[in-house]
This record gives structure tokens, C-alpha cells and sequence, in this order.
């Protein structure tokens, strides 16, 4: 099957195509082949947006030569749902979100949820490229007065119960524990960190993608489905 | 319709053919008002157009839910953020504060009795919360649930309660299985005779939801009481 030669070959040529706050974690297995590209964490908000900026990314790897494509996205609500490659196998990690990713699988990932539903994830990554509690706050304090503020950010985050900071062994933790436990702070509920692993970022980068990666043949659009065990 | 005969300000020289165009402005003034979240104005609006006699489901139906259905269409595009969202869904609850004992009181009986809640290791309820205002908006008794239900929490209330309809939502396409396993209990346990499921939220989708065996999906809160409605045989 044509698809499976990128994983047959010693030194396949690469695109990575990721979100921003997987950067690092990423960047740390670049080798001499592989090219990168990084898209702006705020995608996941809006599934469908999502779709098509990495819809736009792929048609335009489409016009180079490449063994593969690899998205450093999980299904991440359905933001890479129908997305295809019309020349270029597409590699993906079967995941949900990136907490899995940090975390270094899908087990990883069910244990803590099964134990603590209510936990909001932080990464050095996201606290450099995305949002915090904090920041979330502060950002609606800027469009409205601070008891909207409150009264919205309460709304959203008024069933966590513990903030989890994941080292993924890339950034100095002892910078970011602080940042962690303000938020907790903040929000008044419980603080921990949490071990990530490297396992899947490696794969992602390195290969050989086997269980748990997908391996999409070109024209064939990513569905949710794949994703799911029903 | 307008109620003209119970019309207080537009009886003397105010036109008939005016009084539809006055309804149909302030309606769509009342939707504009959900949208821009303006909590006054929609309260204003909603107690002026009872007091003129817009029929109440005219109200809910022509001027608060478009208004709710632009909100969450912008919030998908991503024009609007949580925020919005949210003060949206706090003008619109507004709004139904007001209709809701006024269609209670019209319609005597409620229209059938809904188990809602949000799926097992899933911790997310602002859309659900929406669907709980618009479903009580319309005369639905709810029995809410609230976050992270498990499919025996769901199963027991259903029984507790002799609810028609169950209704399901999840955030996460990590728990959205949780319907599923909601489902395959129903089934099991033999209540799937007389209870209709039906699951929404941001990931799931119609084959989804045709996959796990619901009997509706429903795209939007907004849509969520005219496919209770349809569930029940109801118009």
C-alpha cells in the first residue's frame, strides 16, 4: 500500500503541521528532514476555522514534495474533521486533544480524567502560547467591567476543582509552578503537578507511528469516526 | 399574532397595518438586544410586547431564539467568545423569566417531562444550561442532572421521574461515548420503550448520533424544544 512507505523509509521528508503550544515538546526531536510548521493555539476554539487553516496548509505542502504529512493535532473537537491530502499521506496521533499528548497516552490521559473530571490542564506551552484562568479573566476584565468579568470567568471554570500543571521536561518547571499556583489561588480550588512523557511526542516527530497514529491515504478526508471506539 | 382587541396603546388612530410592522420591529429589535446582550432592553421589549398582546410563543420564538440561534452561530464562527455567550444566555434568560409563567399558566399542564444532564467526565454545562432555559421556556418540566452523570445516574432519574424524553449533552469528544453507554443501559434495562433519547453539543454530530442509536441530534440549543416536541408527537 503506497501509504505505508513514508513509514518504510529511513529518513522520510516531513511536514509537521502543529499547534503552537506543542512547539517545543515537538521541536526538541527535529532532525536535518523534517520541516515544521506551527499554527496559532486560538484554532481550537473554533473547530470549523481550525479545519480550514490546516485545510490551507496541506493544499499548499501539496504543491512540494513530501513522504508525509504528520498534524501534531488530536481530533481536537472535530478540528480536523475533513481534512484531506489529495498527494501526501496524512500521519495523525489517535487522540482526543493535546492532554493526551502531554500526558504520553490515552491511558494516561483516562486515568486522570477518571479520577479528577474536574481538572484544568496547563502545560508551559500553553502558558506561553495560550491562556490561563488568569489571563482568561483578564482579557474579559479589558471588554467588560470586573464584575462581568468575574461573573463569566465563575461560569465557565465553576466546575474545576484542581489545576494540573504537566512538566514535559522541556521548559524549567520551577518557572511556571508559580504561574500554576495563582491560578489555582485564583480560583480557590486544588493545585498538583503531574509527570508529562516524551513517548508520543517522539513518535510523532520520528515514527513509527504504530498504534495509536492513523495513517490517512491521500483523498481520503480525516472523520470523526477514526477517532472513536464505539 | 397580535391580540389587537387587547391592544391598550394601539386602540384611536393607530393603523392595523401599522400594528403588524410595530410586532414585527420590536421583535426583530428584541433579538438584536439578545445578540448585543442588552439584559434592559430585552426585559424592557419582552414586558412591552406582552402588554400589547404579541402572542407568547411569537415572542419566544420570532424575537428571543433568533436572537440566542445569532449568538451561537457567532460564537461558532468564532466573531463571539465565552463571554458574549454567556451574557447572551443570561438577556435571553431574562426574556423567558418573563414568559415562562405567562405560557405555564396558558397552558395549564406541562408538555412532558425531560432528564438532562451532561455526560460522565464531562464538566461542561453552558450550552446544556441553555437548552434547560428554552426547554422550561416552552412548558417542559426539567429535571436537570447537571455535570458529569453517569449512564446509572441518567437511567435511575428516568425512572424516578417517568420522563419521555432524555436529553444528553457533552463538550468533549472524549465523553461523548458516555451517550452511547447511556443508551446500551436504557436498552438493557428495557426503559427504552417509553423514554426518546436525544444528544447534542459541540462534536456530535447527526451520524453520531445516528451510530450510538439516539432517537434526535440536535445542532443547536436553540432547536432543542421543537425536537423535544417532535419526540413527543407534539406540534
Amino acid at each position: 500500500m503506497k501509504e505505508c512507505l513514508v513509514k518504510e523509509k529511513k529518513n522520510p521528508r516531513l511536514l509537521i503541521l502543529g499547534c503552537a503550544v506543542i512547539e517545543q515538546e515537538l521541536r526538541q526531536f527535529q532532525n536535518g528532514q523534517t520541516e515544521f510548521k506551527f499554527l496559532d493555539y486560538g484554532l481550537h476554539r473554533t473547530p470549523e476555522n481550525m479545519a480550514k487553516a490546516l485545510q490551507v496548509e496541506i493544499d499548499n505542502a501539496d504543491g512540494k514534495d513530501y513522504d508525509g504529512i504528520v498534524l501534531g493535532y488530536g481530533l481536537c473537537s472535530n478540528g480536523i474533521v475533513g481534512i484531506h491530502s489529495e498527494k501526501h499521506t496524512l500521519i495523525v496521533p489517535r487522540i482526543h486533544d493535546c492532554i493526551t499528548l502531554f500526558l504520553g497516552s490515552p491511558e494516561s490521559y483516562n486515568e486522570q480524567a477518571a479520577k479528577h473530571p474536574g481538572t484544568y490542564y496547563l502545560t508551559p506551552g500553553w502558558v506561553e502560547k495560550g491562556q490561563t484562568p488568569i489571563s482568561k479573566y483578564e482579557s474579559y476584565a479589558r471588554s467588560y467591567d470586573e464584575e462581568t468579568a468575574r461573573w463569566v470567568l465563575h461560569e465557565e471554570m465553576k466546575h474545576y476543582t484542581r489545576i494540573a500543571l504537566i512538566d514535559t521536561g522541556v521548559y524549567p518547571i520551577e518557572s511556571y509552578r508559580n504561574i500554576g499556583q495563582q491560578n489555582a489561588e485564583f480560583l480557590g480550588i486544588g493545585y498538583e503537578e503531574l509527570h508529562g512523557s516524551p513517548q508520543l511526542f517522539h513518535e510523532l516527530v520520528c515514527g513509527p507511528w504504530e498504534k495509536g497514529f492513523l495513517i490517512i491515504g491521500k483523498g481520503t478526508p480525516i472523520q470523526q469516526e477514526m477517532f472513536l471506539d464505539l | 399574532m397580535i391580540h389587537r382587541e387587547i391592544n391598550p396603546i394601539l386602540t384611536g388612530n393607530v393603523r392595523l397595518d401599522s400594528v403588524d410592522q410595530q410586532g414585527s420591529n420590536m421583535l426583530n429589535r428584541l433579538s438584536k438586544a439578545v445578540v448585543m446582550r442588552d439584559c434592559r432592553v430585552v426585559k424592557e421589549l419582552t414586558e412591552r410586547m406582552v402588554k400589547v398582546g404579541v402572542d407568547l410563543f411569537e415572542i419566544l420564538n420570532d424575537g428571543l431564539i433568533p436572537g440566542m440561534l445569532e449568538a451561537s452561530e457567532r460564537f461558532r464562527r468564532g466573531e463571539f467568545f465565552i463571554p458574549e455567550l454567556l451574557m447572551s444566555s443570561r438577556a435571553l434568560k431574562i426574556g423567558l423569566g418573563i414568559l415562562r409563567p405567562l405560557i405555564q399558566e396558558s397552558q395549564k399542564d406541562v408538555l412532558g417531562r425531560v432528564v438532562i444532564g451532561t455526560v460522565k467526565f464531562d464538566l461542561h454545562d453552558i450550552g446544556k444550561n441553555l437548552v434547560i432555559i428554552l426547554l422550561e421556556g416552552n412548558g417542559f418540566e426539567v429535571i436537570d442532572l447537571g455535570v458529569d452523570a453517569s449512564p446509572e445516574k441518567f437511567m435511575k432519574a428516568v425512572e424516578k421521574n417517568q420522563a419521555q424524553v432524555l436529553a444528553m449533552s457533552s463538550l468533549l469528544t472524549s465523553t461523548m461515548v458516555w451517550m452511547k453507554s447511556t443508551i446500551e443501559l436504557l436498552h438493557e434495562s428495557g426503559l427504552n420503550g417509553r423514554i426518546k433519547t436525544m444528544v447534542g453539543g459541540a462534536p456530535v454530530t447527526p451520524i453520531f448520533a445516528k451510530n450510538i442509536g439516539a432517537d434526535a441530534y440536535c445542532r443547536e440549543a436553540t432547536s432543542a424544544p421543537a425536537v423535544a416536541k417532535s419526540l413527543m408527537g407534539l406540534k
